[in-house]
C-alpha cells in the first residue's frame, strides 16, 4: 500500500469516527451541555462538518461541560499576544518565500527557438 | 445575540454585506474569465478547466488577503469596524471559492490517472527534498483544509462550545493558511515566465497584509492599553477626571485580564474588557440607556451587572470599583460572570 493510500485511508476512518461523534453529539448531547441549542435543530445541520472536521475536541469539550470542569475565567482571557506572533511569522516568512520562488524561476525547454547546429557538431 | 441558535441571523445589514459580496466575487470572475485574456496571458492556447481554475484560485487569494486585511485597518481606524460585522460570510464564501478552484485542478490534472484522483494528488509528485520542482500542491491542501476548518466553526454555538478563547487560537489557522497560500501561488502558477501578472498581484497582496498587520500590532504596543498600577490590594486603573460620561478607560491587570472602567450618570462601574461573544473589546464601546454595546458584533451589557438585556442570556465578570485621592481603583480579583456591583458615585471633589 502506497502512502498516499495510507493518507486516505486514515481521512476515511477520521471521518467516519467524525459522522459517529457528530451524530451522538449533536443528536443527544447537545442539549445536555448548552441550553441554547434545546429545541433549536435546523441549525445542527451546520454544526455536522465542524464535528466530523474537530471530534476529538468535540469529545473532549463534551466531557468538560458534562462533568462539571469548565472554568468560566479564560473564556473572558482573549489570546492577544497571540496577534503579534502570528504578524512577525508573516514578516519573516513571506519576504523569504516570495523571493525565494522568484530566484527558482527558470525558462522552460519549449520556450527557446529551435537552433540548427552545423553538420558536425551534432554528435557533441 | 443568541437566545435559542438559529443557522444565521440574518438582519438587513448582513443582507447588504453579503449582496456586495456576492456581486464583487461574481464581477471578480467575469471579468478575469472574459475580459482580461491578454493581461493574464491567456491568449495562449489554455484549457477551460485550468482558465476556471485560475480564476477561482485568484479569487480565493484575493479573498483571503481581504479577509485577513479587515482586522488590522479595524484596529488601525475606526471607520473599518463595518467591514469587520460579518467577515464569517466572507470567509465561508472563501471556501467555496477555494472548494471550485481544487476541484477543476483535481477534477483536470489527477481525474484521468488509473489510481484514485485524490491519491494520484499526493503521489504524483513527491520531490520534497528540492526546490525547484516542489510539490507546491501540498501548500494549497494546507490552506484549503485550514479555510474549511474555520467556515465550519463559524456558528456562533462553536464560539460558545470551545470557549472565545479557543475558538480565537483556532482561528488563528488563518495566518499559516496564507503563507501557505502565497507558497502554493508562488511555486505554483508565478512560476511562469511567459505572464508576471500574477507574481505582481501577490507582491502586493501580500506586502499589503504584512504591512497592515506590522503597524496594528506597532500601534497596539505603542498606544495599546497601559498597565494598572499596584497600589496595596486594588490597582490604579485611571484618574477620574480622565473619564467621559458614558465611556471606558480600559487597563491590563497584573493577572493579563483587561478591566474597563465606565463613567454613567456620574458613578463608575467596572467590567472585563472582552465581551462572551468573540472578546471584542468592550472598553471601545460607548454606554447608552445603561447597556455597553460591543463594537465588533453589537453585543450588549449592562455595566452595573455584566448581563446581556432579557431575554439574551451572556454574562461577562464585573469588579468592584471606588474613587481614592482622584483615582478610580479596581479589586483585580473578578467577579463570576454577572455578578451584581453597586457602582461608585463621584462627589463633586472626585470628578
Amino acid at each position: 500500500m502506497s502512502v498516499a493510500e495510507t493518507i486516505l485511508d486514515f481521512v476515511r476512518l477520521w471521518g467516519y469516527a467524525g459522522l459517529a461523534v457528530a451524530v451522538a453529539f449533536l443528536g443527544y448531547g447537545i442539549d445536555r451541555i448548552d441550553e441554547d441549542a434545546r429545541g433549536a435543530y435546523l441549525f445542527r445541520i451546520l454544526a455536522i462538518p465542524g464535528a466530523i472536521l474537530l471530534w476529538p475536541l468535540v469529545i473532549r469539550r463534551w466531557w468538560v461541560l458534562e462533568t462539571g470542569r469548565d472554568r468560566w475565567p479564560p473564556r473572558h482571557r482573549p489570546p492577544r499576544r497571540s496577534h503579534g506572533v502570528a504578524a512577525l511569522g508573516m514578516l519573516a516568512l513571506i519576504p523569504i518565500i516570495f523571493a525565494g520562488a522568484l530566484a527558482l524561476r527558470q525558462t522552460l525547454p519549449e520556450d527557446h527557438a529551435p537552433v540548427r547546429l552545423p553538420i558536425g557538431e551534432q554528435t557533441r | 445575540m443568541s437566545v435559542k441558535y438559529i443557522p444565521v441571523q440574518w438582519n438587513r445589514n448582513k443582507w447588504f454585506y453579503d449582496a456586495v459580496l456576492i456581486a464583487a466575487v461574481g464581477a471578480y470572475l467575469w471579468i478575469f474569465l472574459y475580459l482580461t485574456p491578454s493581461l493574464l496571458g491567456h491568449e495562449r492556447p489554455i484549457d477551460r478547466q485550468v482558465h476556471n481554475a485560475r480564476a477561482f484560485g485568484s479569487a480565493t487569494f484575493l479573498m483571503m488577503t481581504a479577509i485577513l486585511c479587515i482586522g488590522p485597518l479595524a484596529r488601525l481606524d475606526r471607520r473599518f469596524l463595518p467591514l469587520l460585522y460579518n467577515r464569517r460570510h466572507f470567509g465561508v464564501l472563501t471556501v467555496f471559492a477555494g472548494l471550485t478552484h481544487a476541484s477543476y485542478i483535481i477534477d483536470w490534472y489527477y481525474a484521468f490517472s488509473m489510481s484514485d484522483k485524490y491519491a494520484a494528488l499526493l503521489f504524483s509528485n513527491t520531490s520534497y527534498d528540492r526546490a525547484i520542482g516542489f510539490p507546491f500542491e501540498i501548500f494549497g491542501v494546507f490552506a484549503l483544509l485550514s479555510l474549511m476548518i474555520l467556515a465550519a466553526t463559524s456558528h456562533d454555538f462553536w464560539m460558545k462550545f470551545l470557549t472565545p478563547r479557543v475558538w480565537k487560537s483556532l482561528h488563528y489557522l488563518i495566518y499559516p493558511a496564507y503563507i501557505a497560500a502565497v507558497a502554493h501561488a508562488m511555486l505554483g502558477v508565478a512560476q511562469d515566465l511567459h505572464n508576471q501578472t500574477f507574481a505582481a498581484v501577490i507582491g502586493v497582496c501580500s506586502a499589503l497584509v504584512v504591512g497592515l498587520h506590522a503597524a496594528a500590532a506597532r500601534a497596539e504596543q505603542k498606544y495599546g492599553d497601559p498597565k494598572a498600577e499596584q497600589t496595596k490590594d486594588w490597582v490604579r486603573v485611571c484618574r477620574v477626571c480622565d473619564l467621559r460620561e458614558g465611556y471606558a478607560r480600559v487597563a491590563e491587570l497584573p493577572d493579563g485580564d483587561r478591566v474597563a472602567v465606565f463613567l454613567h450618570e456620574g458613578k463608575l462601574s467596572a467590567i472585563s474588557n472582552a465581551c462572551a461573544h468573540q472578546n471584542g473589546p468592550l472598553g471601545e464601546g460607548r454606554i447608552v440607556n445603561c447597556l455597553v454595546t460591543c463594537p465588533w458584533h453589537g453585543f450588549q451589557y449592562d455595566v452595573r451587572t455584566g448581563c446581556s438585556p432579557a431575554p439574551f442570556s451572556e454574562k461577562i465578570p464585573t469588579y468592584r470599583v471606588r474613587v481614592e485621592g482622584g483615582n478610580a481603583l479596581v479589586d483585580p480579583r473578578a467577579n463570576p460572570p454577572g455578578t451584581p456591583v453597586e457602582p461608585w458615585p463621584l462627589e463633586k471633589a472626585d470628578a
